[in-house]
């Protein structure tokens, strides 16, 4: 059994890590910027760290992705844990509570920037690996969702996602990470644009046709001269991942999501050892 | 100038989505309705307040555009965000001859070392997104609109 306490131990010390402590590739990219507010930027990191405050006042709504294998035992739903982390670390580290309980009526702070949004996948194994997002509102506003026709080209594919991008990725403070979700239903493919969030900048899709498509939109996007918030000095995009998935011969669903230039991701992984004290 | 960066020191009115839809779309705005925004400066944030610091930072102007202008013609003198504005917007900077500035985005710690006092103003059930009103020191800003309607983010577009 993998113990609750085992779970939000570790949970809560990613959280921490994940908002105050600057994502590597992202620190490379930083060091190097010398466009409008390098120095606000490259400070930031290190007041930000020295005194375990957010990177930024946006600490997002969380969003995680549970691969638990088929021989993990659990005290609890994991749903209920990772909840209960997300609730004791952003109100004992005063991180912002960026949720609200309903949408478009009272839009109440429910004050522990709970509820979570899980996703579980069930896989084979005796481990679960949980994936998380820190991502605020401002790149989440720019998700967009396309039913194309299934005859649509490759290029017609790069066109909308660039597009996308020229008209609206200044809003979601670039350097951007492009998740691309193709295939699947329309919810399939918006998840799969999210988990092309929490891969590495490096990382390219294995297919070699994707992982083309991939740096050739990277390179696209990068000509637009986006830069640190869209004022045109640096990169767009740090990277550009795609994720497919099988589809119905009618449909060609492309999701796109985004990250901001924080980054803010995690990857935690767990072992359950087959006892059950702990 | 477009472009100029600058520091600034003094006060702003922080004030973000929830906050402006009462004030402008409700019908029972109550004592809100006397908030003075003449001579204000507004910052489109929401802070987090601790008992050491106020880490705060710009929001999305853009999603606060449909009231730009009711706050000129409330006296405001300039807004502060993050992120490109629409063309209409920019039009009312503009037409009220007020710019449109810019804070630098995602650096909330290092923001949180140039803010020196925090009030709460107005609608304190909103929690994050209440209006405030916030002392700065030396907070960095760009020229993004000036008030010759001028635009930083166009330029690029256009290239």
């Amino acid at each position: 059994m993998i113990k609750t306490t085992v779970v939000e131990r570790v949970l809560r010390k990613e959280l921490i890590k994940a908002n105050t402590v600057i994502n590597d590739e992202v620190f490379d990219y930083l060091k190097r910027y010398n466009g409008p507010f390098c120095s606000a930027l490259k400070e930031n990191v290190v007041v930000s760290k020295q005194n375990l405050i957010p990177l930024c006042q946006d600490t997002g709504m969380l969003e995680f992705f549970v691969f638990l294998g088929h021989k993990v035992a659990l005290e609890e739903p994991v749903e209920t844990i990772l909840t209960r982390a997300v609730k004791e670390t952003y109100v004992a580290n005063c991180f912002r509570t960026s949720v609200v309980d309903d949408p478009i009526f009272q839009r109440k702070n429910t004050l522990d920037n709970t509820p979570a949004v899980v996703h579980v996948f069930h896989t084979q194994g005796n481990q679960m690996t949980v994936k998380f997002l820190v991502k605020g509102g401002g790149s989440e506003n720019l998700t967009r969702l396309f039913m194309l026709s299934p005859t649509a080209t490759v290029q017609e594919i790069s066109d909308l996602v660039v597009k996308v991008v020229s008209t609206e990725g200044r809003k979601a403070c670039p350097p951007l990470n492009v998740g691309i979700g193709l295939g699947g239903t329309a919810d399939k493919a918006l998840l799969l644009s999210r988990l092309a969030l929490t891969k590495s900048f490096s990382e390219r899709n294995s297919r070699h046709c994707y992982a083309r498509l991939e740096e050739e939109l990277l390179r696209r996007i990068n000509e637009l001269h986006l830069g640190y918030q869209g004022l045109g000095c640096g990169l767009s995009a740090y990277s550009v991942h795609i994720e497919f998935f099988p589809t119905h011969i009618a449909t060609l669903p492309v999701a796109i999501s985004f990250d901001c230039y924080l980054s803010r991701r995690g990857v935690v992984e767990f072992v359950d050892n087959g006892s059950y004290d702990g | 100038m477009m472009g100029e960066e600058f520091t600034y020191s003094g006060a702003m009115i922080v004030m973000r989505d929830a906050a402006q839809k009462r004030l402008f779309e409700s019908s029972d705005s109550g004592s809100v309705t006397e908030l003075v925004l003449k001579d204000e400066i507004v910052f489109y944030a929401g802070p987090i307040i601790t008992e050491k610091r106020v880490i705060i930072g710009p929001t999305t102007s853009a999603r606060m555009d449909k009231y730009l202008g009711e706050l000129y013609e409330r006296g405001v003198i300039a807004t502060v965000g993050k992120g490109p504005r629409t063309a209409p917007a920019v039009e009312v900077c503009r037409r009220y001859r007020r710019p449109y500035l810019v804070a630098p985005s995602g650096v909330a710690a290092f923001l949180s070392t140039k803010i020196e006092r925090i009030e709460l103003i107005a609608y304190p059930d909103l929690g994050p997104e209440a209006v405030y009103r916030i002392f700065v020191r030396d907070f960095p800003l760009l020229v993004a609109v000036d008030k010759f309607g001028n635009n930083i983010f166009e330029r690029w577009e256009k290239r």
